[in-house]
């Protein structure tokens, strides 16, 4: 079976890229996705139709919600693998993990996408967005403005960059010559973006001094943010990495994947240091062990989602293990998504005076209608553009043979595939 | 032996790659460092105040004495009157359950102290700088020249950010309305420009709401408090809070039990700006470091490519 897999990916490999055609295998956990899509759109269109009263349980005391918990806070943030790799491949000399920015880089442009996407869903005004593009005619001291401009700008230069996948297999001789020309300065722009509104979506809360618990508030919170948003992409990049390859039947590269998050596990303990400073410098240490709700919270969010990872990563016996790279790169992001939803909820609880808020169906049904059109737009992409590398050492030898000669292969495994693949890595 | 030298090459560029991450992992403390000593000092948030209070002396301002306040409501009518606000049964805007909603841009809550019940009323502080104003990035709601704190439905995409930042939880959104707009107090800015009392101010029957200029009414207030030794708590509230604010309120009752927030003396805006100056350097520096990296990433690969090809010419 696996030499028949290996011949039809040969095949491809030497048919002309225009005579290749465009692939959407059809399985059923995607036609799963399909319809949360689409359940997804509609509760999307009833809530323009209707308003955020109507499709949302948002209240005057609970202003924003999983949208912005979701949506835009941790979707920007798990994105962040996109330039933490842009930055380490192509300035700071990580050659080696060269292989696997190209799926950082997919995941990222479909994060931002979909967050783009949030956001406008979340504008009470919708009808009047046209006036954001008008920047003179904005506030520039808003970190809304910053956030909006280098979140739609960064989303822009990250399409400018999948050109350079695109003209690979859609020939566009001029396209290509432009893009090629402008590399360099793109590069450039695609991490210097990520870096002032990753910090912005926690500079948004410093204006919520006596209203965002303490815990959390800090003039440190851009830094923070910007923080963990780096270290996130590697642990993203991996817990990715192993489903992509669970799903696509080959092995992950676990030693890259071992380099990468030992630099997310130093940041992570950088990033813990400088809370344990923060929380003392502002005298509010004890806050942590008044046994109440968000203190738990709290030492989860640092317990589980920093200090574990950060040991996983670090320790060289943990870090070469597939199963506690899993392990690790899980909790870290698990504990980012914590973060972000203790600044959003718990955080913000005492200031709506006892109102609670609990998504409406409506709400919950849009995250999950977005997060399964991501998953399927990531599909078909990997499917039809040479995303993830096939030849490295930790395939199976006949795939390696044909897939030598170049560094990426679109490679095309029958869902039965799986029954005969190597045992999965850990056992 | 060329292979040789490839090896090497490439291990330099791992070196460097590790000293650079102790640069990275250096950043965020520098960071750290400068925002803290941009903590600003007692000193420069007084010089602040007064300087906003002086600024904003002649603004239109309106002062709330609590004792005189009786709970009628009639403010809340005349409010609703002017701006053409709907009577919604499920907002009420006087009472324990009253609200500050799309429909209520004034209410008076009830408090109970004690055996008491004490009145307060309550609507947009119009501080002299707003946290709501300077977060809105489409400029719907500003500071306006003449002192009140407006809002245009036109400009707003709804984002509210507004409903976030006012320490006072002042602004609310009409959820109801497919285009919902921010609602709260504009201080009948088109009266005030005349000259004229907002409109609650003049159907109050009972002397709590005096309308009048900001610098005046603070030294009736501080006359008020001489004048009868004892009565009032030793406390203006809005004449320095957040860095002043156009509404001020006196009263007999400690404000905290009243449903006051206690905040600082620093206006809120500041403690973003404090971050948002450091976007155009950190945006500088950090082009100028990635010119320098790309550029001597390029030499490396430039110089390792022609060591591959000299290998290759010399096999």
């Amino acid at each position: 079976m696996t030499s028949a897999v290996a011949a039809r990916a040969a095949r491809r490999v030497h048919a002309e890229p225009a005579k290749r055609a465009w692939i959407f295998r059809m399985t059923w956990p995607r036609a799963y996705l399909l319809s949360f899509v689409a359940i997804g759109a509609f509760a999307a269109a009833y809530r323009l139709l209707f308003g955020l009263g109507a499709a949302t349980n948002l209240s005057d005391r609970w202003p924003w919600g999983i949208w912005v918990w979701w949506d835009v806070m941790t979707g920007v943030a798990l994105a962040g693998g996109g330039y933490s790799m842009a930055l380490m491949v192509n300035f700071l000399g990580r050659e080696k993990w060269k292989s696997l920015e190209r799926a950082a880089f997919l995941t990222s442009l479909i994060g931002y996408l979909l967050v783009v996407g949030g956001l406008f869903l979340d504008l009470g005004r919708w009808t009047n967005v046209w006036r954001v593009p008008l920047f003179w005619t904005g506030n520039p001291h808003s970190v809304m403005f910053e956030l909006v401009w280098c979140v739609s700008g960064y989303t822009f230069i990250q399409i400018v960059e999948f050109g350079h996948i695109f003209v690979e297999r859609v020939k566009a001789p001029r396209l290509s010559a432009l893009l090629h020309k402008i590399y360099a300065p793109v590069l450039i722009v695609g991490v210097i973006l990520p870096f002032l509104h990753q910090s912005a979506l926690g500079s948004l809360y410093v204006i919520a001094k006596g209203r965002l618990d303490p815990l959390w508030w800090s003039m440190l919170l851009p830094v923070f943010f910007l923080m963990s948003s780096f270290f996130i992409g590697p642990a993203m990049v991996t817990a990715e990495g192993f489903l992509s390859a669970r799903f696509r039947g080959h092995r992950p590269p676990v030693k890259v994947l071992g380099q990468m998050v030992r630099l997310s596990g130093a940041l992570m303990m950088v990033y813990f240091a400088l809370k344990v400073f923060d929380l003392a410098s502002r005298g509010v240490m004890g806050n942590l062990f008044d046994g109440s709700i968000r203190s738990l919270l709290f030492l989860a969010e640092i317990g589980l989602g920093i200090l574990l990872p950060a040991f996983l990563f670090l320790n060289p016996r943990t870090r070469r293990s597939p199963r506690y790279l899993v392990i690790g790169a899980t909790m870290a992001v698990v504990g980012l998504a914590l973060n972000r939803g203790n600044v959003v909820f718990a955080g913000m609880a005492a200031a709506a005076h006892g109102a609670t808020y609990l998504p409406s169906l409506m709400e919950v049904a849009v995250t999950i209608g977005l997060v399964a059109a991501g998953i399927l737009v990531y599909a078909f992409v990997v499917d039809n553009f040479p995303i993830i590398p096939e030849g490295q050492s930790e395939t199976p030898a006949s795939a390696q043979a044909v897939t030598r000669s170049r560094p990426y292969t679109v490679f095309v495994p029958k869902p039965r595939i799986r029954s005969e693949d190597p045992p999965p890595p850990g056992s | 032996m060329l292979s040789d030298v490839t090896e090497s090459e490439r291990d330099s560029v791992a070196q460097q790659g590790i000293s650079r991450r102790k640069f990275l992992g250096l950043c965020p403390v520098a960071l750290a460092s400068v925002a803290t000593v941009g903590q600003s000092s007692t000193a420069v948030v007084d010089d602040k105040s007064r300087q906003l209070a002086k600024e904003h002396g002649n603004d239109p301002a309106l002062l709330v004495d609590l004792t005189k306040c009786v709970g009628c409501g009639a403010c809340v009518d005349a409010c609703k009157k002017k701006n053409a606000l709907e009577v919604r049964a499920d907002q009420p805007a006087s009472g324990p359950n009253a609200v500050l909603a799309s429909s209520n841009w004034t209410v008076v809550e009830s408090h109970n102290v004690g055996e008491e019940v004490s009145p307060v009323k309550r609507q947009c502080m119009h501080c002299l700088e707003p946290a709501c104003a300077s977060v809105c990035f489409v400029k719907a709601l500003v500071k306006t020249e003449a002192g009140p704190v407006t809002y245009d439905p036109n400009k707003c995409i709804g984002c509210r950010f507004c409903l976030m930042a006012c320490p006072f939880g002042i602004p609310t959104f009409d959820w109801d309305a497919t285009l919902g707009q921010v609602s709260k107090c504009n201080m009948c800015v088109d009266r005030t420009s005349q000259g004229l009392p907002t409109a609650c101010a003049e159907a109050c029957p009972s002397g709590a709401l005096t309308f009048g200029h900001r610098v005046d009414l603070l030294a009736e207030a501080h006359s008020r408090m001489t004048a009868d030794p004892g009565k009032y708590v030793d406390h203006v509230y809005g004449e320095s809070e957040v860095g002043g604010t156009s509404v001020l309120y006196i009263s007999d009752v400690p404000f905290e039990k009243l449903g006051f927030v206690s905040l600082g003396k620093e206006p809120l805006p500041e403690y973003t700006w404090r971050i948002t100056r450091w976007i155009p350097p950190v945006a500088m520096g950090l082009g100028a470091a990635l010119v320098a990296l790309y550029a001597r990433r390029m030499k490396v690969l430039e110089e390792e490519g022609e060591i591959l090809r000299a290998g290759r010419e010399g096999l």
